[in-house]
């Protein structure tokens, strides 16, 4: 073995620390520039994401995918909120601490691992074929809000969590009863927490294609959705598409229309953080 | 001499062990009944087990009974009990909203009042019974995490004393106090024995002999004596006590 002086082999460390850095980056890096060089061009045309596609996606825009992408996702959070807050509210307030409790809690942090085409071929079965919702726009929002639920559940446990224990015993100690100790002292100091995780689910789910692809996504609607019960476009299945399956594309719409999915979740992300550190800062305890 | 809470033969555990053993203790209306005693000897347990603020603690268990005006606390409803047997603790707990709105929480939650003009009332008179409202008339809508501690303290008993209580229960209410706000929180105590009727835990020797009419020594969960404050502190019966007051003590 060759012996390193101290000195050098802490700078050898740094050194590769900061390379190993450097290397986690550097894609990340590359595809947003990659994507944003050739993709802002066609972006920048607005009508590529105000216009229908046409002539067989070769022309024209991805309104369609983008209103399709925004539908599922806001759809989605209307049922995964309550249900996603109410088990929460479960767990962290009223569960008593056994095995029954533990298998659930268990259950939740492994449903978030179950890959997201098993989430699609569960949607298939249930909401599609059982409850003949067909594929459509619910079918597919419902399969989404099964896939965030067990995040919303986890962060919104969390937030609940983080309300000081001391809060909930000055409200008691007033006879103030334990339910509306939570509506109006637990829920209000945990709402912050609850919604940033719930916008960060969110972002999440805008980009999947799989828990979609059986459920609610059609190839090409030659108009924009008149109900729920319709199908839709959505942006990475379109990019999918428009990428693989039809010949002599333009290059740069592909690139486009990625750059417009990249914004929708980046941005999703960029609100949750600023949501994030507005609340910790007025944050009163 | 009416007896407002009658303890008998009381004995609580955590987790099976015992904290408190067979305690016999009466105390009266419109009194202060200091209770001293080193930490760990279970005074934190008495209070919590008298407004049952410890019936959510699924290791704690309890034995015996407790009466308020003759009733048997622990057949009561848990809400009403805790309305009429306020608890103040050692740290003071604002709620993270505005003065105003800590003091009339929980009467909006239990429904007591309706109208604004009725609840700016209930504000300023609690304020004033827990000699606040000077310090913070000016600006009851400001935050109650930014008031100094001692006057978070008394908002807390202002909160209290919002729901119309008849006894507070006061655990350690000054140990993170400074002299003045000390002095301060006694003085309040003292006007309120008039209405209410309190118990205040204390590791302060001094504090039980300043503000109580009677006093208790507890000891490792046993209650050791209870007398009347003057006579306890001039001559107590058990050595322990003895050692105790005079500092003697560990
Ligand atoms: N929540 C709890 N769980 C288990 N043991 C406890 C709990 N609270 C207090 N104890 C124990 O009970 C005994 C009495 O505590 P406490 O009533 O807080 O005494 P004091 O208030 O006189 O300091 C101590 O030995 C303490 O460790
Ligand atoms: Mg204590």
């Amino acid at each position: 073995m060759i012996k390193l002086s101290p000195k050098l082999s802490q700078k050898l460390s740094y050194l590769f620390l900061f390379l190993a850095t450097i290397l986690a980056i550097i894609p990340g890096v590359l595809i947003i520039s990659i994507i944003i060089a050739k993709g802002w061009s066609v972006f920048f045309t607005l009508k590529f994401l105000t216009s229908m596609p046409t002539s067989g996606m070769l022309k024209g825009g991805i309104l369609p995918a983008i209103i399709g992408t925004f539908l599922l996702v806001i759809i989605s959070i209307f049922f995964v909120l309550p249900i996603g807050v109410g088990a929460a509210i479960y767990l962290n307030e009223y569960s008593k601490n056994n095995l029954f409790t533990k298998i659930i809690k268990l259950a939740i942090i492994n449903l978030a691992g179950v890959p997201s085409i098993v989430y699609g071929l569960f949607g298939l079965g249930i909401f599609v074929i059982y409850l003949k919702l067909g594929v459509s726009i619910i079918a597919g929002a419902l399969t989404l809000s099964m896939m965030e639920l067990p995040v919303v559940i986890t962060t919104a446990y969390g937030a609940l969590n983080s309300v000081p224990l001391s809060f909930r015993e000055a409200s008691l100690s007033l006879g103030v009863s334990r339910w509306k100790t939570i509506v109006h002292i637990v829920l209000p100091n945990a709402i912050p927490g609850i919604l940033t995780g719930a916008v960060l689910s969110t972002a999440r789910i805008a980009g999947e294609t799989a828990p979609l692809l059986f459920t609610a996504v059609a190839f090409y609607t030659p108009h924009l959705p008149h109900s729920i019960r319709d199908q839709v476009m959505i942006l990475p299945y379109h990019l999918y598409i428009t990428a693989t399956q039809i010949p002599n594309m333009e290059e740069n719409r592909i690139f486009a229309t990625a750059l417009a999915l990249l914004i929708i979740v980046l941005s999703m992300n960029f609100i949750a953080i600023i949501a994030r550190i507005y609340f910790r800062k007025n944050r009163k305890w | 001499m009416v007896d407002k809470i009658k303890v008998k033969n009381l004995s609580c555990y955590y987790n099976k062990k015992c904290v408190l053993e067979s305690l016999d203790i009466n105390i009266e209306q419109n009194k202060i009944l200091s209770i001293m005693g080193p930490a760990n000897s279970g005074k934190t347990t008495f209070l919590r087990t008298l407004n049952r603020m410890n019936d959510f603690n699924v290791n704690y268990l309890r034995k015996g009974e407790v009466y308020l005006d003759g009733y048997s606390i622990f057949c009561m409803n848990m809400e009403n009990l805790r309305k009429r047997v306020g608890m103040l603790f050692a740290m003071p707990i604002p709620l993270p909203m505005s003065i105003y709105e800590n003091i009339i929480y929980a009467p909006k939650c239990l429904n007591i009042i309706l109208s604004k003009s009725e609840q700016n009332i209930i504000v300023e008179q609690a304020l004033r019974d827990a000699s606040l409202w000077d310090e913070v008339k000016d600006r009851l809508n400001s935050s109650a995490m930014k008031i100094s501690g001692g006057q978070q303290q008394r908002l807390c008993i202002a909160r209290i004393l919002a729901v119309n209580p008849e006894i507070i229960l006061f655990d350690e209410p000054c140990s993170g106090l400074d002299p003045i706000s000390t002095a301060k929180v006694e003085e309040s105590m003292i006007e309120l024995k008039r209405k209410y009727t309190i118990v205040l835990v204390t590791n302060n020797v001094k504090q039980a002999s300043r503000v109580s009419d009677k006093t208790a020594f507890f000891l490792m969960g046993k209650l050791v004596e209870i007398n009347k404050t003057d006579e306890l502190f001039v001559s107590p019966k058990k050595k322990q006590t003895e050692d105790y007051i005079t500092g003697r003590f560990g």
